[in-house]
């Protein structure tokens, strides 16, 4: 039996401009995953997100947290709060203090935690998203990816049992961008599901166990990641392109250059040990491509290509 | 104003306890704004400079260049106070006079300015200390702990912040436009600047309405309640602060009790 932590069911809503932001979203979230939600823009990640936290009230529809409906007085808006942590996409909406320190423990202090718990987690939070020797600095002098992972800590230190994150990693540096992922890795091991929105298809591929692809104020589907990408159709519907792993592993098989039978390559080790041990078994290997004799001298001491 | 911002996140006496510090400043400024000699003032304004410059590391040249900023005010206050109209020729006035008018000054009138030039440059002085060695955050705190009422200090904080995150919104606005010839002749820089500021007006509305929402996604229910570093207090600065406002408390009495 699985265990839902969030639910949507046929959830419509209209901000108050006349925008229809949703009709009829349904999302389940299982305890415990990893979950991409995609789709691109306007199709109502943010605003589904807005009532996973109680900040919206549905028009039509239900929330349910924890396999209880949502309920919108103020102790059962807390409680919900305390345990769906929203990070925002732009830091500089979310963050308010000019003091980096005061801005992280806005959320513990709601809370009615004691000081000293406040202060543990907010050094935690700091540890987490390695921010601790920004501490003193104003955040008004913080670059973009400095200013991300400060509001990351900020609603770290609530410690939720979901995290949801709005694009975690547009705008931030490559070498940022893949800590930021292993944060959210470490986190989801001591047991924090965590909800991931972005248009980056590659990247949801690489991490996510379940997949939820949302267009024009629907989810158009769902599943694992390996069949959701594999789906052209739905992939095209939602403005969405396939992951360059799933693109360039079909071309292979197509050619006959990789072993039949196996699953998709989720990582691109994954994918390069694909390719090393077609050429192991015999098949005709890319290696072919390119003559031994032209490669560097490193690459033809490598093992691709030897009998 | 960006500048002693960054110098209050810089100086040598960051670290010091803001209480400490707002303690000095205010302090001092009270003393000197009582003297009513000019002996007081200019000693508030030497002993400020020097903490500011030899304490708090300050460039003595960008100290110089702030200072010169109030003296234009001061200027122009002080010529109304020094100078003495009258009809009838008055033998205390020193100045001209044209067509029966006299325009001068008069001693007093002059000893007075004086004393309230130096005035105004001690305490003056007195803020400049305070605003280049504390970050706003910290007086902000400090004033919470005085207990200035919550909604004024919420609204400080606040402004704050959101000042460097306009300009920077209309830093990179106006950057756009120029590129596109936005203030290429007086016509189009009027339109641009009217653009601008509309614009500005409304990302700013936009802006706090998604405050507000990412304040409630953590727990807002009305009230932004701080966190507060614990900072040890210096017995040494106190004792330092107490041992010089003493001396000028004195000076300022003794100058109260036999005027010279």
């Amino acid at each position: 039996m699985k265990e839902f932590i969030l639910e949507a069911r046929d959830i419509h809503f209209v901000y108050s401009d006349g925008t229809t932001a949703l009709r009829g979203a349904t999302m389940a979230i299982e305890k415990g995953r990893k979950v991409a939600v995609l789709g691109s823009n306007g199709a109502g990640k943010t605003t589904i997100f807005l009532h996973f936290n109680g900040i919206l009230r549905p028009g039509r529809g239900r929330v349910l947290f924890a396999g209880r409906e949502v309920r919108y007085d103020h102790r059962s808006l807390m409680q919900l709060r305390k345990n769906v942590g929203i990070v925002f996409q732009d830091p500089d909406t979310q963050l308010f203090s000019a003091s980096v320190v005061q801005e992280i423990s806005f959320g513990p202090l709601n809370l009615g935690l004691p000081e000293k718990e406040v202060a543990r987690r907010v050094e935690n939070a700091m540890a987490a998203t390695e921010i601790a020797d920004l501490r003193d600095r104003p955040t008004h002098l913080l670059s973009y990816g400095q200013k991300k992972r400060v509001c990351l800590a900020g609603v770290l230190a609530m410690e939720p049992s979901v995290l949801i994150c709005d694009e975690p990693t547009a705008g931030l540096d490559p070498v940022h961008a893949v800590q930021v992922m292993k944060l959210f890795d470490r986190i989801n091991q001591q047991g924090t599901t965590v909800i991931l929105a972005t248009h980056d298809v590659d990247l949801a591929y690489s991490w996510a166990d379940y997949v939820f692809v949302m267009s024009r104020g629907t989810v158009v589907g769902e599943g694992l990641p390996e069949e959701v990408f594999r789906d052209e159709r739905l992939l095209k519907q939602s403005d969405l392109t396939r992951p360059w792993l799933v693109e360039i592993h079909e071309q292979l098989s197509r050619r006959g250059w990789l072993t039949e039978g196996l699953p998709l390559p989720r990582t691109k080790e994954q994918l390069f040990d694909y390719i090393q041990r077609a050429s192991g078994s015999g098949k005709p290997a890319l290696v072919h491509l390119f003559p031994r004799e032209k490669m560097r001298p490193e690459c033809a001491s490598c093992s691709v290509g030897k009998k | 104003m960006f500048k002693i911002d960054q110098y209050a996140y810089t100086s040598k006496l960051r670290h010091v306890h803001p209480g400490e510090k707002f303690a000095f400043a205010m302090l001092t400024m009270g003393i000197c704004l009582a003297a009513s000699s000019m002996l007081v003032p200019v000693l508030v304004t030497g002993l400020t400079a020097a903490a500011i410059i030899r304490g708090a590391r300050i460039p003595a040249r960008f100290y110089f260049r702030l200072l010169l900023l109030p003296l234009g005010f001061l200027v122009a206050g002080l010529l109304a106070v020094t100078l003495t109209i009258s009809r009838e020729p008055d033998p205390a006035v020193y100045g001209l006079v044209i067509w029966g008018i006299t325009l001068g000054v008069t001693i007093p009138g002059l000893y007075h300015a004086g004393l309230l030039f130096t005035k105004s440059l001690g305490a003056v002085s007195c803020l400049y200390f305070l605003s280049l060695t504390t970050p706003m955050v910290e007086i902000i705190s400090v004033l919470r702990r005085l207990k200035v009422p919550a909604l004024l200090i919420e609204l400080m904080g606040l402004v704050y912040r959101f000042i460097f995150v306009i300009m920077e919104t209309a830093g990179s606005m106006y950057i756009s436009q120029t590129s596109r010839c936005g203030y290429a002749s007086l016509k189009t820089s009027y339109r641009s600047l009217a653009q601008l500021v509309s614009n500005l007006f409304v990302r700013s509305c936009y802006r706090s309405q998604a405050l507000f929402t990412a304040l409630l996604a953590r727990g807002y229910t009305g009230e932004i309640r701080m966190w507060e570093d614990p900072r040890p207090v210096s017995r040494k600065n106190l004792a330092l602060i107490a041992l010089v406002d003493f001396i000028l408390l004195v000076l300022v009495l003794v100058s109260w009790r036999w005027p010279v």
